[in-house]
């Protein structure tokens, strides 16, 4: 385009898109943005946060202080924000930023940068998190998701076995207020099942044991009752989701009224046609495309101190069954995961009293498409920050040097 | 009439750099006042010194605390500084006034508790909040000694439950009070709803939150002088057992055997305790009463081994599968509580145990107790010794004695591996690598300690900055060459001191120099002083390396003010998720760069707002056109590492915790720093900012430096909760600072712009006028 040409409109757009004004914009909300979420986390926890500023559906955000007072005009959703931040970088770097040698290093780091809030993009798209626990000398082959409460209904076979459960899964249960009512339809075993009273975060009671009933407390079940309770910021892994489950026929008729709790160490049981049923609230099973075993599971900790020195696991990955099996050995420890088939395995915890007084590891597993990305970017950025900074000081220096060499005196 | 305008805007100028200073000093006053305690020196009637053998014998005696070894020198350190704020308790004795340093007075507590007990250093800063267990004092800050909490209170409001009791009983039992009550709270918490939460919250006025807090906080105050007196006690008392005379009348010498042994010694009845247990179990076989000196006897035991279960931990156990050290107490109790010690048997277990060590055996598993029963046996007998020494006015003897014992004691952690042997008469080389290395750890963190590298850095930096200072007056002539080369010599050396301190450190702890908050301080301090430097190489301004100067002063000063006020060992190991040298060395160490960067530039632009203000610049434009690139240069580099260093970060937590960024508190504020220089550099770009808004940026860009260094780490969320501090006061008078700084900017900007207006206008008159213009 020649300078004298007047922009047409979709190049005016283009050129607001990718301009400063966006840019400096959204780096400005991106600030405002991460000091309140940063301040937030004292009374919101940290998932709290992250789903208040930074989920795909906060379209506006409107920062508060403890008691819940707006301290600040609405703001547009963080990662609308960083997306529309995402087009203009890659705008501005296509259509505006100045092309050459002298800013090839700006150039490589804008679009690593524009990588990187992609891979982030991703991550939260199709990110998934869950633990597995594995004693020590033994195998497991499923993990169970993070913030994933589910509930499952299996019927006892006649070995006294559980057989296959099915499931109401978590996408269902965390829209779901304490008030909304949730039917799922069991057809197969000819059953219904009414959820109500669903809370992420919740206690049971025993109602003899002079707990005191409040308005907001659900009714009482087999002596039982379930209250919400306060997320739990610092370990959000002992918020224990729970709800109330009507049985009933397909007919309409009352089987069985159930308490479900996720804290709840064995499944809630009925009986109906002569056949048992068992009800569980749990984080919703991730199956493995392996098999983890664990050889040992070692915890240390500093002398005298209860300060965490290592732990550390040995294991075996396997996969197949029979003459296909392979089998990996790995030594997985703090900052060492394993990686395979895009699911990576950290040692997150590790408890002396497992089964039978045997240790057991807690393994954080994750599976991300982008999770090297980031790595990537990284090399690339540095790559052109380091160019460009090293370019200019020495442009800088050479200055300098020249201008503070003293000036001939005029006679 | 311009002149007139010049004079005018002078004098508005100075009333602002006036009115600045004042509020700049109060601030430093403020600052300063935190540390200040009245100088009220005590009486201590009967103190002698201990003799600098005695103490440099301690010094290097091993023991083990934070989990890791180390030298009793540190040990003594870390609890008086928790204790005292301070390194240096001061008595009077007679006419002169002592300093105790921290080993003596360890020393003191261990062999010479009496006089221990009279020292000040208990530090309370709110002396009101003491009134509720009976102790009083003039002064609303004061030192108080053991002594001052034993008085048995005699208050007004005393209940009829305290009545009799000493301020440390009616302490324990506010702790007992404070502990039931926290835990009622949280049960009764757990049991509520969010909504209840909420509405309890919300209900209570700002009064009555204020009261809440000031009660939390007279609470935690008294929780920790609790833990404070009850670790105090331990090192009072974990050597009485050798302090302790039996003397018991009715029971004739010979009963328990000929063993030789003093009978006036504990060790002597722990020696025979299998007899002790034996006769009990007879007399109380037959129905028998225990003779009262044997039972009181088995009192004595009890206690003293009780109160020896605490403070130095100094015995390196003989099984080197069992890392963790022991106090006489702990090995008492550990032989008592394993099942297959047999007290039958234990006489010829000894004799057999003792056999296989003369010939080189490996002792097998089910003797192992008894051969740490005979250890027992030998180190209390020892340390009886010491005690006995200890008690001697010739000190020659208690000097032998106790580098005996730091002789036995560093010779087992020798075979243990822990402290690698040293060559007692080393060459000058040797001597050079022991000093800094780990062959000679315990010799390295002492000296490490002794050469005061900071303290050293400090005093120089202040001269180089003072010298650089008279700089600025002495413009030309021989004598600003040499003042040049005064400041830059003494900057040089100051630097050389920082780093040697920062590289001791770093070889003592085996890890790259930054693990903890502590840690980033002299190496923030070194990554300034260093860029500052080198620049002021390349401009030769003056003006950098006064900044340099001027933030290592600052730099030390910090160092110590956190040092005294957190009171921890900082080179104690690192959480596991920390310990990685490589994820240290580089994320850490960027990310660290990157703040000292954006200090930088704060530090530049709040000195470019004072001198525009004062308007002391004599070349106004070069003066601005060489800050404001300095400055912008600098935004440049805190963007590079920040950035690099964040994403470093991210990739390491993505290898510890499975994400690559989780919006937790320390990784947002990284991404701050990274933001706020993104929004200097492209606002300046597009030309939105101008030199003042560069630099009023810059000033706001140190608050939100110092919100990612410190302030998050003080919210207590997140996952970086090892990083963790309580208080804080320093964080808040750095942000009124900058504040001040960006007034002072404001202030500068706003004058600045009115001067020109009114000069313009003026020249527009005068031409109107028809007067001649001045230019």
């Amino acid at each position: 385009m020649k300078s004298d040409e007047k922009p047409n409109s979709w190049e005016r757009v283009m050129r607001i898109l990718g301009g400063f004004e966006i840019a400096v914009i959204c780096l400005v909300l991106l600030f405002i943005h991460t000091f309140y979420s940063t301040l937030e986390q004292q009374w919101l926890g940290l998932y709290g946060t992250i789903q208040k500023y930074f989920d795909l559906e906060s379209l506006w955000v409107i920062p508060t202080n403890r008691h819940d007072k707006a301290i600040c005009i609405p703001l547009p959703g963080a990662y609308w924000v960083m997306a529309l931040l995402t087009l203009n970088m890659t705008i501005g770097g296509i259509i505006r930023m100045k092309k050459g040698w002298k800013k090839l290093g700006i150039l490589i780091s804008h679009f690593s940068i524009v990588f990187m809030m992609i891979a982030g993009g991703v991550s939260s798209l199709s990110k998934i998190e869950g633990n597995m626990i594995v004693v020590e000398g033994q195998k497991s082959d499923f993990a169970m998701k993070s913030h994933a409460p589910s509930i499952e209904l299996a019927k006892y076979g006649e070995d006294g076995l559980r057989e296959e459960p099915l499931v109401v899964p978590p996408e269902s249960l965390q829209e779901l207020e304490p008030s909304d009512t949730l039917t799922a339809n069991f057809s197969d075993l000819g059953l219904v099942m009414k959820i109500t009273g669903f809370h992420e975060a919740s206690n049971l009671f025993q109602e003899q044991t002079g707990n005191e009933k409040i308005d907001e407390d659900g009714p009482t079940v087999d002596g039982f009752f379930l209250r919400e309770a306060e997320w739990n910021k610092s370990n959000e892994l002992a918020n224990m989701a729970g709800a109330y489950a009507t049985v009933e026929d397909t007919e309409g008729n009352l089987i069985q009224k159930l308490v479900v709790w996720m804290g709840n160490p064995t499944p809630v049981t009925f009986t109906y046609k002569g056949a048992r049923y068992a009800v569980s609230m749990v984080s919703e099973i991730w199956p493995m495309p392996f098999e983890v075993e664990l050889h040992k599971s070692v915890g240390e900790y500093y002398p005298g101190t209860t300060r965490p020195s290592s732990f550390e696991s040995t294991i075996s990955k396997v996969v197949g069954e029979g003459k296909e099996e392979v089998r990996e050995d790995y030594k997985i420890f703090m900052n060492n995961p394993m990686r395979h088939g895009g699911f990576t395995l950290f040692q997150a915890n590790w408890s002396p009293t497992g089964e039978g007084d045997r240790p057991y590891s807690g393994f954080a597993i994750v599976t991300n498409p982008s999770d090297q990305w980031p790595k990537y970017a990284l090399y690339a950025a540095t790559l052109g920050l380091t160019g460009h900074f090293v370019y200019m000081l020495i442009r800088y220096a050479g200055r300098s040097t020249r201008k503070s060499k003293p000036q001939p005196q005029e006679s | 009439m311009s002149l007139s305008v010049e004079l005018k805007y002078k004098k508005l100028r100075w009333a602002f750099v006036c009115l600045f200073l004042l509020v700049e000093v109060v601030l430093v006053g403020v600052a300063i006042r935190g540390s200040i305690i009245p100088d009220k020196i005590p009486e201590v009637s009967g103190y002698s010194k201990w003799d600098s053998e005695v103490v440099e014998a301690a010094d290097y005696v091993p023991v083990q605390e934070g989990g890791r070894v180390k030298p009793f020198s540190s040990l003594a350190r870390f609890k008086l500084l928790g204790y005292l704020g301070s390194t240096k308790v001061k008595i009077k004795v007679g006419d002169r006034t002592e300093k105790i340093g921290p080993t003596e007075w360890l020393l003191d507590c261990l062999f010479r508790p009496e006089l221990a007990h009279q020292l000040p250093v208990f530090r309370v800063d709110d002396t009101k909040l003491l009134k509720g267990i009976g102790v009083e004092s003039e002064d609303r800050r004061a030192r108080l000694a053991f002594n001052d909490f034993l008085v048995v209170a005699s208050t007004t409001d005393e209940t009829a439950a305290d009545f009799g009791k000493t301020a440390v009983e009616r302490l324990k039992d506010r702790f007992d009070q404070i502990r039931e009550k926290r835990q009622r709270e949280a049960e009764r918490r757990a049991k509520m709803t969010p909504k209840q939460i909420r509405e309890e919250e919300y209900s209570k006025t700002a009064e009555e939150l204020d009261l809440e807090e000031e009660e939390n906080e007279k609470e935690d105050f008294l929780v920790k002088l609790h833990g404070q007196l009850n670790e105090y006690q331990y090192f009072t008392s974990f050597l009485d057992f050798a302090r302790t005379e039996v003397i018991l009348e009715n029971v004739p010498e010979g009963v328990f055997g000929n063993d030789g042994r003093d009978p006036k010694k504990l060790s002597t009845w722990v020696s025979r305790f299998d007899r002790l247990r034996l006769l009990m179990q007879l007399v109380q076989q037959q129905g028998q009463q225990v003779p009262e000196e044997i039972a009181e006897l088995f009192g004595v035991i009890e206690k003293k081994i009780n109160s020896a279960r605490g403070g130095v931990k100094w015995l390196p156990p003989r099984e080197k599968d069992n890392e963790e050290w022991w106090s006489i107490g702990d090995q008492f109790i550990s032989v008592l509580e394993d099942q297959s010690f047999n007290w039958q048997t234990v006489r010829t277990d000894l004799e057999t145990v003792e056999q296989m060590k003369s010939s080189g055996e490996e002792i097998p598993d089910n003797l192992k107790s008894v051969a740490r029963w005979g250890k027992l046996l030998e180190d209390m007998a020892r340390l009886e010794v010491l005690v006995a020494a200890s008690k001697v006015n010739n000190s020659n003897e208690f000097e032998n004695e106790l580098a005996k014992w730091r002789d036995e004691v560093t010779g087992r952690a020798e075979d243990r591996g822990e402290v690698a042997k040293v060559d007692p008469e080393p060459g000058f080389l040797t001597k050079m690598i022991q000093t800094i290395t780990p062959l000679g750890k315990i010799n390295g963190e002492v000296n490490y300690y002794n050469r005061n590298y900071f303290m050293n850095a400090l005093v120089l930096f202040l001269i180089a900055f003072l010298i650089s200072a008279v700089g600025w007056l002495v413009v030309d002539g021989k004598a600003a060459v040499g003042i040049r080369w005064g400041s830059i010599i003494f900057y040089v050396l100051a630097f050389f001191y920082l780093a040697w301190g920062i590289t001791h450190r770093s070889v003592l702890m085996g890890r790259p120099p930054v693990g903890n908050l502590y840690d980033t301080i002299p190496f923030i301090t070194a990554g300034a002083v260093l860029v500052l430097g080198i620049s002021e190489l390349l401009s030769r301004r003056k003006i950098l390396l006064s900044v340099g100067a001027v933030l290592g002063v600052a730099g030390m000063f910090l160092t110590f003010r956190y040092e005294a006020g957190n009171a921890a060992d900082h080179m104690d190991p690192l959480v596991a998720v920390l310990k990685s040298n490589f994820w240290l060395a580089t994320h850490v160490v960027t990310v660290t760069i990157g703040y000292s960067g954006g200090l930088m530039a704060c530090f530049l632009s709040a000195i470019y707002a004072h001198v525009c203000l004062a308007g002391l610049s004599r070349d106004e434009k070069g003066f601005t056109r060489f800050m404001t690139r300095s400055v912008y240069g600098i935004v440049c580099f805190t963007l590079l590492f920040s950035l690099v260093g964040t994403v470093l970060g991210g990739i390491w937590a993505n290898d510890s915790w499975g994400r690559f960024w989780g919006w937790d508190p320390k990784e947002n504020g990284a991404l701050l720093i990274v933001l706020w220089s993104l929004i200097i550099l492209h606002s300046r770009i597009a030309g939105w900012l101008g030199t003042w808004g560069i630099h009023l940026c810059s000033i706001f860009g140190g608050a939100v430096v110092g919100f990612s260094w410190w302030h998050v780490n003080m919210l207590e969320v997140g996952l970086h909760s090892y990083g963790f501090i309580k208080g804080g006061s320093v964080i808040w008078l750095f942000y009124v600072a900058c504040l001040i700084a960006l007034l002072v900017g404001v202030a500068a900007l706003v004058l600045e712009k009115m001067r020109k207006a009114e000069l313009k206008q003026n020249r527009e008159e005068e031409a109107v006028a028809g007067k001649p213009v001045q230019a």
